[in-house]
């Protein structure tokens, strides 16, 4: 039996479809069949028991463009500051999915990167592009990134060619319209052979809160790193409490390849994310750091994918997630290593904290093996601070307040090592607050 | 067929003409002559009348079959062989042996071939190899069963346990997995035959293994086969069924639903080794309810079957319960044991651990499926899950899907799974100090099963290596 | 303070007959049986299913439509397995035939 009938369709005639050249259109119009046609996902599917999928559906009639939260102006002034300052290889701001403006470009001009809007890049780089776009986010994975298939007004495209280094971060700062808005990122990140590249990927804004109104965010990233590069992705989402948002995210891994990823969040009301790294060539590595921190109601259900497609390929997921007040978390981590993918080793593990009473995680690592030379194994603990940790904190004149925030940043630490440095500051801020009233 | 093999068929066709009078099947058996196969109320209505039953069985079986007929096949597990199964090419109700017509030479090759070199006696195999209704161990069995009624403890087959203890069935039966559970819950309900109706009274402590073993008929081999074992206040029992030899049977489906209910302070250890012929879809249901400070220990060996889709429950709705579930699945060339464990905590202070052992080899898969969930009013609970795979040769499988649903935040849970192949260090290590690499080999598969096997009976545990021993070698199959 | 909702008006609602309504969140169900209307969480504590797409039986139980459980309507109390574990129930008042709730 069906749980949900209804869903809404997009029009014919959303103006979205309209934009690009030909060969863009025709994609954007099968995305737009695809979804069309495709039923609701049935909430019996794994990937859709802890979310119910209409909170995704959108009513585009019911959207618009809106204006924006009085708090971005200042953050975008910060971020230009440190581009200024030397901080960051280049801004990009993203407003609405829509509105995007590149910052610091022209340095990066000289090593031959490409730093410009999706469109723009359809239209002067379109053979690139059309050979990467859609090719790890696309509507075969499902009808919400069908939705973004066909919906994305414009878009993030980054390319560096071989051997260039870039060792600052060109930071992507996406904001969110306020309620009834609903936005549709997409980026496509191309990092070439023997190149280096870190991306801050930051999603803000949405609606102010719940009992005005729902925004809805809906991303697709897709990252290709070419034989022996090394990329650092670090997705920080901070939306507001009156937020929806959905992100796809894959990347693919050629020969000796690197990818380190830091996934993030913090924000919004029901967040649904899915990252996954393709490891496609001999020797490539792909390493993922995620953080989350749930308080109020916060609804976060999270699936990472490492597939091994290729022998002699590793990797390894650490997933930590701390609760508190009435949030909950899903966590489904597949390991999956093909037939043919000799003599990989692949490692997960998920730890949980649970702070107060009331809230709930669910763990769901998984192992799909079919190829006997694998060093393979996972982990997942759900369960409160320790208490022997808090006793040995209180007994040296520690208050037990102070006790429990050493140890929730204790538990984040490793993973905040691996964060460039200036975001460091603003995550450890972000913790504190969380940890504030206990 | 040798001589003496015809003779035991002789004598046991005899018996037989006892068999159908002793347990009472009357003028339907003509019905199945015809060999009437697929399932209908008309069949239910046959089942249930043949065995004499009271009004409320008769209709839960109804209601069970229009239950099973309304519910899909499952999307999930290895849908390509689930949906091979032809339900309407199912003999529903197993027909008495002589009817059946099976010779000697209709037991498949590999069978008879691990017959001889597990050293099976004659007796065993013809009734091993379905072609003999009955073992000779009535005498043993008899005196056996004078000390137990001597204690109380009833322990008899499920139709007679309904006919003598109508009151405790009615009960407990259904009230673990009802119908409405899955689909072959909802299919044994309505079809069931044989198996295991245990109950140990308050206090008592059944000191020998209760072996399913000793009742061998046919009946015991069914195909829905449904158990109930009810181990009153403080009472103490240990029940094993299966045997390592394989069984041959031409009915491909079996779909047993075994319920245990160990009321306050018992003890309840459940026992299995299946080894089921390469032909059966072997889909059980199995759930047990510990009450307060009860313990539940779930023992499960799959060796067998073309599909084995089996998940032991316990669900601890007790305070200070405890449950612990210790399995081990064996997938060979194109088997797949789709194997795991669930454990549901209702109540505070209760504590589970699930062990999880497979081995795939050739093509073979084996998956591991689990569920730990923790409810809100089940606060310091502990459960801890290991689960360890290990492959051997390039085509084998193995998948692991476990999940945790925690509601309370005062528990702890862990939760590892590794899977690797036979590891080169361990091998040259060992083929260093003069071994072969098969016995090398051999050695560290019987090292990882070590867990599971010490908590066998002897005579199963050795039959069991020797069953690994012949599967390492691929002189099986 | 309990903050009430208004949902629904009662005649939305027949004999024997339930709707669902999400409050901040909260996925409820309102039942209407013979004793009354009540409000219950729109989710069986089994596996998680919508218990609002099932039905209520003539002893003023909610049966779930996937593995057959059964909660009473009024205590949200399980009276039929394969569940274990009850269901929440919440504040219901009726005021001039209109259905409130709280979740508080």
């Amino acid at each position: 039996m069906n749980d949900i009938i209804q869903d809404i369709l997009i029009p014919e005639l959303a103006p979205e479809l309209q934009r690009g050249p030909d060969w863009l259109r025709k994609k954007r119009k099968d995305a737009k069949d695809v979804y069309n046609n495709h039923p609701l996902p049935p909430r019996g599917l794994h990937y859709w028991r802890y979310t119910d999928p209409m909170k995704f559906v959108i009513d585009k009639s019911e959207t618009n463009d809106t204006a924006f939260g009085d708090n971005y102006d200042i953050v975008e002034s910060i971020e230009k500051k440190n581009l200024k300052e030397g901080h960051l290889s280049a801004l990009i701001t993203d407003k609405g999915g829509r509105e995007i403006v590149i910052f610091g470009s022209d340095e990066l001009k000289n090593k031959g990167v490409i730093a410009s809007t999706l469109s723009d890049a359809c239209e002067n780089h379109s053979e690139l592009v059309d050979k990467y776009l859609y090719q790890i986010v696309n509507s075969e994975m499902g009808k919400f990134e069908a939705m973004n298939g066909a919906l994305w007004n414009d878009g993030i495209f980054v390319y560096i060619p071989d051997n260039v280094i870039i060792e600052n971060p060109i930071h992507l700062l996406r904001e969110s319209g306020l309620e009834k808005s609903a936005q549709f990122p997409r980026a496509l990140i191309i990092v070439g052979k023997n190149s280096e590249l870190t991306i801050i990927d930051e999603y803000g804004g949405g609606s102010q809160d719940r009992n005005s109104g729902t925004s809805y965010t809906n991303s697709a990233v897709e990252i290709i790193g070419l034989e022996d590069s090394r990329t650092r992705y670090v997705m920080l989402q901070r939306q507001t409490s009156g937020a929806i948002n959905y992100l796809t995210h894959r990347a693919m891994l050629r020969q000796n390849a690197t990818m380190l990823t830091i996934p993030m969040a913090f924000g919004g009301i029901i967040t649904k994310q899915s990252f996954g790294v393709i490891l496609n060539g001999k020797g490539a590595n792909s390493k993922m750091y995620g953080m989350l921190f749930g308080i109020d109601k916060q609804h976060f259900d999270n699936y990472t994918l490492h597939h091994h497609a290729i022998g002699q390929t590793t990797s390894d997921i650490d997933f930590k997630v701390v609760l508190k007040d009435k949030s909950n978390s899903a966590y489904t981590g597949l390991i999956k290593i093909d037939h043919n993918a000799k003599t990989c080793e692949a490692y997960q593990e998920n730890r949980n904290l649970l702070l107060t009473e009331g809230c709930k995680a669910e763990t769901i690592p998984e192992l799909e093996i079919l190829n006997e030379d694998v060093m393979c194994s996972h982990g997942a603990t759900i369960g409160p601070i320790d208490s022997e940790m808090i006793f040995y904190l209180t007994c040296r004149g520690i208050r037990y307040d102070d006790a429990v925030r050493m140890v929730v940043s204790g538990f984040f630490e490793g993973t905040l090592q691996l964060v460039p440095e200036d975001l460091r500051e603003r995550i450890t801020n972000f913790v504190a607050q969380r940890l504030e009233h206990l | 067929m040798s001589d003496s093999i015809k003779k035991q068929n002789e004598k046991l066709s005899a018996l037989n003409e006892d068999y159908a009078t002793k347990y009472g099947f009357r003028d339907p058996v003509d019905y199945f002559h015809k060999g009437a196969k697929g399932i209908n109320h008309e069949v239910v209505e046959m089942i249930s009348k043949m065995k004499n039953e009271p009004q409320w069985m008769n209709d839960l079986r109804h209601e069970s079959l229009d239950m099973f007929l309304s519910k899909p096949t499952p999307k999930w597990g290895n849908t390509k062989l689930l949906n091979e199964i032809d339900f309407d090419n199912v003999y529903y109700f197993m027909k008495p042996i002589k009817d059946q017509q099976t010779s000697w030479d209709d037991v498949p090759e590999y069978i008879k071939n691990t017959f001889d070199k597990l050293g099976i006696p004659e007796a065993e195999r013809t009734f091993l190899g379905g072609v003999s209704a009955q073992y000779e161990s009535e005498v043993v069995y008899h005196s056996m069963k004078e000390e137990l009624k001597e204690q109380g403890i009833i322990f008899l087959d499920m139709d007679s346990g309904l006919r003598e203890y109508e009151d405790i069935v009615k009960k407990y039966f259904g009230r673990v997995i009802p119908p409405t559970d899955n689909k072959f819950a909802a299919l044994n309900t309505s079809v069931w035959s044989g198996g295991s109706f245990i109950y140990v009274p308050p206090g008592v402590d059944v000191k020998i293994p209760l072996q399913a073993y000793f009742r061998i008929n046919a009946e015991n081999m069914g195909q829905f086969e449904r158990t109930l074992i009810i181990a009153d206040k403080g009472s103490r029992v240990h029940y094993i069924e299966g045997c390592t030899a394989p069984v041959y049977s031409t009915n491909s489906l079996h779909s047993a639903v075994v319920e245990l209910i160990a009321l306050d302070d018992s003890y309840i250890r459940y026992t299995t080794i299946q080894n089921w012929a390469r032909n059966i879809y072997n889909l059980v249901t199995k759930r047990a309810s510990a009450y307060k400070n009860a313990t539940v220990e779930w023992v499960d060996g799959n060796l067998g079957s073309r599909l084995t889709m089996k998940y032991p429950c316990i669900q601890l709705l007790g305070e200070g319960a405890k449950g612990e579930i210790l399995s081990v699945a064996f997938a060979g060339i194109d088997q797949h044991q789709d194997a795991g464990a669930k454990v549901i905590h209702a109540a505070p202070n209760t504590s589970s651990r699930i062990t999880s052992k497979s081995i795939s080899k050739e093509n073979g898969r084996a998956s591991y499926r689990g569920l730990v969930k923790v409810h809100k009013n089940a606060k310091n609970s502990k459960v801890s899950v290991e689960c360890d795979a290990l492959l051997i040769g390039e085509d084998a499988r193995s998948d692991t899907y476990p999940t945790m649903q925690i509601d309370n935040e005062q528990v702890k849970i862990e939760h590892e799974a590794r899977v690797s192949k036979v590891a080169e260090e361990q091998l040259f290590y060992l083929t260093s100090r003069g071994l072969t690499e098969d016995e090398a080999r051999l050695l560290i598969v019987n090292g990882f099963m070590e867990p599971f096997t010490k908590e066998l009976p002897l005579e199963y545990a050795v039959e069991l290596n020797r069953l690994i021993e012949l599967e390492m070698e691929g002189s099986i199959g | 303070m309990a903050k009430f909702v208004k949902v629904a008006h009662v005649d939305e609602i027949p004999l024997r007959r339930m709707k669902s309504f999400e409050i901040d969140l909260v996925n409820v169900v309102v039942c209407h049986t013979e004793e009354g209307f009540f409000a219950l969480e729109d989710k069986c504590s089994h596996d998680f299913a919508p218990i609002s797409t099932g039905r209520i039986d003539r002893k003023g139980q909610i049966v779930c439509p996937r593995h057959g459980a059964r909660f009473e309507c009024k205590t949200g109390n399980v009276t039929h397995p394969p569940a274990i574990v009850g269901i929440d129930t919440y504040a219901i008042k009726i005021e001039n035939d209109e259905i409130y709730i709280s979740i508080d």
